[in-house]
């Protein structure tokens, strides 16, 4: 444990003292503030406006950087060589993982708390309260981040970063749509094979099947509404993101354990 | 002291698979290869030595001799195709902190975290130890002032020299007070000055009893300060024993260094003789023959300079290992 935790923070450490952290940030609050301005321009419909666009940008942003952050992470520990100096000392390979990723989801943490206060502040400014099911959405938010950056390391894990970032990408692209995917049966028109579309419609749903399920952390037309949301669903949106993290670190650290560091 | 080795090697072999089919699992066994699709490199071929307890211990060769691939092995950072190894009397297994805890390794051309300045940097290693806060603090003190690093510890390590990474480096890989210390190539990028301290203080190491077994290509600093050596040429194991045995004293024949002849008594003297101003050189190959020559040189009305055995040189055995390969 005590291994996992002096990776984490030097993980944690190490991504607070980068500039360009600091920067994504800056400019992500940034953008916040110019949500004020717009929202402000739209009649009557500038808080429901900013809540949509808010938790977009909350999201995207935190989606964003945690790919980046992810899908570096490791491969640059084993191009640099810092690898070589950390694997040798008295850790297992998946501890060095866990701590990578722990080190993430802290900053993350950060990140996701710094957007969600700026939002907050700005409802304080139009005097409109911050309501309960808004701290839920943000809370979903990071536990998408989650997800997402147990995927990104597991494909830098065995990948470079370009690679790793347009994998989770395409991955992220997929699990938001996942619940649209399950349900995907093409039709054929008039001219088409409907055995083709079959195909194309199994492999919809199998990539449902394979993605993680990021429909479920979008709650903004609750908090746009104002609407509570079902009884227990975050702790099961909840569950099921840090089981799916669970399962890829799982993997990242079985692929890990059989690599030769050349 | 324990006599039995503190590591040793047994057939150690790694062959490595490159090419997009070589990353397909079970190819290593199939018997082709063709570059740049499916290419079998042979990096160790059935290496086996140990190093004893308390020893210096040189690992030599030349590039691509499979030198750091036999050290990764060693640090678990790459699986063996074959053989054994065994570490403080343990076999070899990645993974093991009892073993883990005893060893302190520095990478070639290492690169650290350059965000952290060297006592955070020192604390972080140390911390993947069990050693307490304030053992770390201490430890660190004492390491960075040892490798003269102790007027730098508010400059963030991406500011460091080359000679300064690599002396921050060795810090890490003492901080636990290992019993054995493997270094790969430590004097690498260091000047002549930062040369002499690294091997100044690889000798303080043995002097604490510690075992040092390091890898090198720069010979003088094997020579002066190794008890033994290994030399691999191609993944084999070339020559292997003590420096003294290795450069054999005497192989190269006897220098006897002669003044005050005049050119017919040179020519009595029957031996191929060098003019080095007023003296002359000569090399008597046998060494029985040495003192009948000095004798014939001074009944001839020489006066005797020196008398110097040759050796022959590290480097003389080295190229020799090399280029026969």
């Amino acid at each position: 444990m005590r291994q996992i935790l002096v990776i984490a923070l030097n993980t944690f450490r190490e991504a607070i003292r980068n500039r360009i952290f600091a920067s994504i940030v800056a400019f992500a609050v940034g953008l916040l503030g110019l949500t004020l301005a717009v929202s402000a321009a739209s009649l009557h419909e500038e808080v429901r406006l900013m809540k949509d666009v808010g938790l977009f940008l909350v999201s995207t942003f935190s989606a964003f950087l945690c790919v980046f952050v992810g899908a570096n992470l490791v491969y640059k520990d084993i191009e640099r060589k810092t690898i070589y100096t950390i694997l040798p000392k008295p850790i297992h390979r998946w501890q060095f993982l866990l701590g990578k990723y722990l080190g993430v989801a802290a900053m993350m943490a950060v990140q996701v708390t710094i957007m969600g206060t700026a939002l907050a502040s700005q409802f304080w400014l139009l005097e409109e309260r911050f309501s309960f099911v808004m701290v839920q959405a943000v809370w979903l938010i990071y536990v998408e981040v989650l997800v997402v950056s147990a995927v990104a390391l597991l494909f830098s894990s065995f990948s470079t970063p370009f690679l790793s970032g347009m994998l989770t990408l395409g991955l992220f692209a997929v699990g938001r749509f996942a619940d649209r995917l399950a349900e995907v049966r093409l039709k054929a028109d008039a001219g088409e094979d409907q055995a083709v579309l079959d195909v194309a419609s199994a492999a919809a749903r199998g990539l449902s099947w394979l993605a993680p399920d990021l429909s479920l952390y979008n709650v903004t037309p609750y908090v746009v509404y104002d609407t509570a949301l079902p009884a227990g669903f975050v702790a099961q949106a909840t569950t099921s993101g840090v089981l799916y993290a669970a399962l890829a670190l799982g993997l990242a650290a079985l692929l890990f354990s059989r690599r030769d560091f050349i | 002291m324990d006599s039995s080795p503190i590591l040793s090697v047994s057939d150690l072999a790694k062959t490595f698979s490159l090419g997009f089919l070589g990353a397909v699992p079970g190819f290593r066994r199939l018997p082709i290869s063709v570059k740049g699709i499916a290419q079998r490199v042979e990096a160790v071929r059935g290496l086996s030595f140990a190093v004893e307890p308390g020893e210096i211990f040189g690992f030599l060769g030349p590039n691509g001799a499979g030198k750091t691939t036999t050290i990764k092995m060693l640090m678990g950072l790459i699986r063996p195709s074959a053989g054994s190894a065994t570490l403080l009397g343990h076999a070899l297994e990645p993974g093991n902190r009892r073993q883990r805890e005893r060893i302190g390794y520095l990478p070639e051309q290492p690169y650290f975290y350059e965000h952290l300045r060297p006592m955070e940097f020192l604390d972080f290693y140390g911390g993947l130890f069990p050693m307490t806060a304030q053992e770390r603090r201490r430890r660190a003190r004492e390491l960075l002032d040892r490798v003269g690093l102790g007027h730098a510890l508010d400059r963030p390590i991406r500011k460091f020299s080359k000679g300064m990474v690599q002396r921050i480096g060795i810090a890490q890989a003492l901080i636990n007070a290992p019993e054995l210390v493997i270094l790969d190539e430590p004097m690498s990028g260091l000047d002549p000055l930062g040369r002499k301290e690294i091997r100044d203080l690889i000798f303080d190491l043995k002097q604490q009893g510690r075992t040092v077994f390091f890898s090198s290509h720069i010979l003088q600093d094997v020579e002066q300060i190794c008890d033994r050596v290994a030399i691999v040429v191609k993944g084999r194991l070339r020559r292997l024993g003590p420096i003294g045995e290795l450069v054999e004293v005497g192989a190269q024949g006897t220098e006897v260094l002669v003044g005050g002849l005049q050119a017919p008594a040179v020519e009595a003297l029957r031996l191929p003789a060098t003019a080095l101003g007023a003296a002359h050189r000569f090399v008597v190959a046998d060494p029985a023959a040495v003192d009948g020559f000095v004798r014939a040189a001074l009944d001839a009305g020489g006066r005797l300079i020196s008398v110097t055995p040759q050796r022959r040189s590290l480097e003389d055995i080295f190229v020799e290992e090399a280029r026969g390969a």
